[in-house]
């Protein structure tokens, strides 16, 4: 499938008129053509937004997991849908860093804990103190 | 330092008793959102599907990730599923992939996108995952449909008319029915009718394999011109003027074989390569032509 959005230059949430006048503006004959029929016609332009959004989420997906030169993408929605690989890392590796700074933390936690609590105990009395000999005069 | 919080796919991946099947399952669930609402009907269905699997939790919390198409989670599951399950594992996932997709009589254009996802992802070639599709759904697996293109909506909006005649001859045949007396004419009008169709499909297969002849016949034509037409092209392809010597020729194609060469544009990126390789090729063929014929 061709992204006509993105052979017309336009965003796919343009209005009627937007589109209206970047397909009066296309050059190519037959693109326009197609334009005018899927687009301008409310009821298909929606089945066709559908299958666009769901086109461009496995594009998207695809970058991701280096999936953009699979024999089933290769010659087909590839020409209009391929995004340039996506450096984001994977997500799975992103979990297990967060899991093990998690587990980082609950570990300096539990070995902290008794001298902190004391600590933050022993302040709290001094705060109390001082409050006491400061207002009650 | 914060602690990042966990979205409800990774904690629920984290709770699972299995990883793997509670990444397939949210791929099956985005299946079943990608072909319609999500039912009473359809989430029976997947339990039933899904009756061996060991995740160990609630499948709700599956189905409405999956119901608001989360790309974090899916990609998420797809990394999962891709580290655990590899050659022949992935046959029954995807057999499952397949049923699920099917389940109503018709393949929607976004699941066969996603299923062609999917067979990538586990690394099952086109050549092993047509069987498979056929073997579950009971016919091949077809190219996706073009929407982007006028010829998809006038053949739809073609297929509707004749289904809305068709359901409007079945009232009229319960009519006439009803009136017994003018039952024989009814059904001869009709059985005409269906015979002028059938001719007029005919007609137009008829024409359009003659179309074809003459498009081949045409390319044919075009495949063979005269010889000294071929030459001058080939000589164009060099940049030479029609009679140029055979030192000439090869002087020319060295220069342009030195530019054009797919190996000086490996770090550009495949594209350019194989633009790269074409025109090579073309510049090759022409001065082995040239070397043949002067």
């Amino acid at each position: 499938m061709r992204d006509l959005y993105k052979r017309l230059g336009l965003d796919p949430r343009a209005g009627e008129v937007e589109i209206t006048g970047a397909i009066e503006r296309c050059e190519h004959t037959a693109l326009r053509a197609d334009a005018r029929t899927v687009l301008e016609v409310g009821s298909r332009r929606e089945e066709y937004d559908a299958l666009h959004v769901t086109l461009s989420d496995i594009g998207r997906l695809r970058a991701r997991l280096g999936l953009t030169h699979a024999p089933y993408w290769r010659d087909g929605p590839a020409d209009d849908f391929s995004l340039p690989p996506d450096t984001h890392g994977s997500r799975h590796d992103e979990l297990m860093q967060r899991l093990t700074r998690a587990a980082l933390l609950h570990n300096r936690w539990q070995r902290l804990r008794g001298p902190w609590l004391a600590a933050a105990l022993f302040a709290l009395g001094i705060m109390l103190g001082m409050g006491l000999c400061r207002w009650l005069p | 330092m914060t602690i990042a919080r966990f979205s409800p796919f990774e904690l629920l991946l984290l709770k699972s008793r299995h990883q793997a099947d509670t990444a397939a399952l949210l791929l099956l669930a985005w299946v079943l959102a990608n072909r319609g609402p999500i039912g009473e009907p359809e989430r029976s269905r997947l339990t039933e599907l899904t009756g061996g699997f060991r995740h160990g939790h609630a499948l709700a919390p599956i189905l409405e990730i999956a119901a608001t198409q989360d790309l974090g989670a899916i990609q998420l599951a797809a990394e999962v599923l891709q580290k655990e399950i590899h050659g022949e594992q992935a046959s029954p996932f995807l057999r499952l992939a397949i049923a699920l997709a099917v389940e109503d009589g018709k393949l929607s254009m976004a699941n066969q996108h996603v299923l062609r996802f999917l067979a990538d992802l586990l690394g099952v070639s086109p050549g092993e995952f047509a069987p498979l599709f056929e073997a579950v759904a009971g016919r091949a697996f077809a190219d996706p449909d073009d929407p982007s293109r006028s010829g998809y909506w006038q053949a739809k909006e073609h297929r509707r008319r004749q289904r809305e005649q068709e359901s409007q001859r079945q009232d009229d045949r319960q009519h006439s029915r009803s009136h017994s007396g003018r039952e024989g004419s009814h059904r001869r009008k009709e059985e005409e009718s269906k015979w002028q169709q059938a001719g007029g499909r005919e007609q137009h297969r008829q024409e359009r394999y003659r179309q074809e002849q003459h498009r081949q016949h045409e390319r044919g034509a075009r495949q063979d011109p005269p010889p000294g037409d071929r030459t001058r092209r080939a000589l164009a392809v060099l940049g030479l003027e029609p009679g140029a010597s055979r030192s000439e020729i090869r002087h020319a194609y060295r220069r342009l074989a030195q530019a054009h060469h797919p190996d000086r544009f490996f770090n550009a990126g495949e594209a350019v390569m194989a633009s790269a390789s074409q025109r090579f090729q073309r510049i090759r063929r022409a001065y082995d032509y040239l070397m043949q014929v002067s």
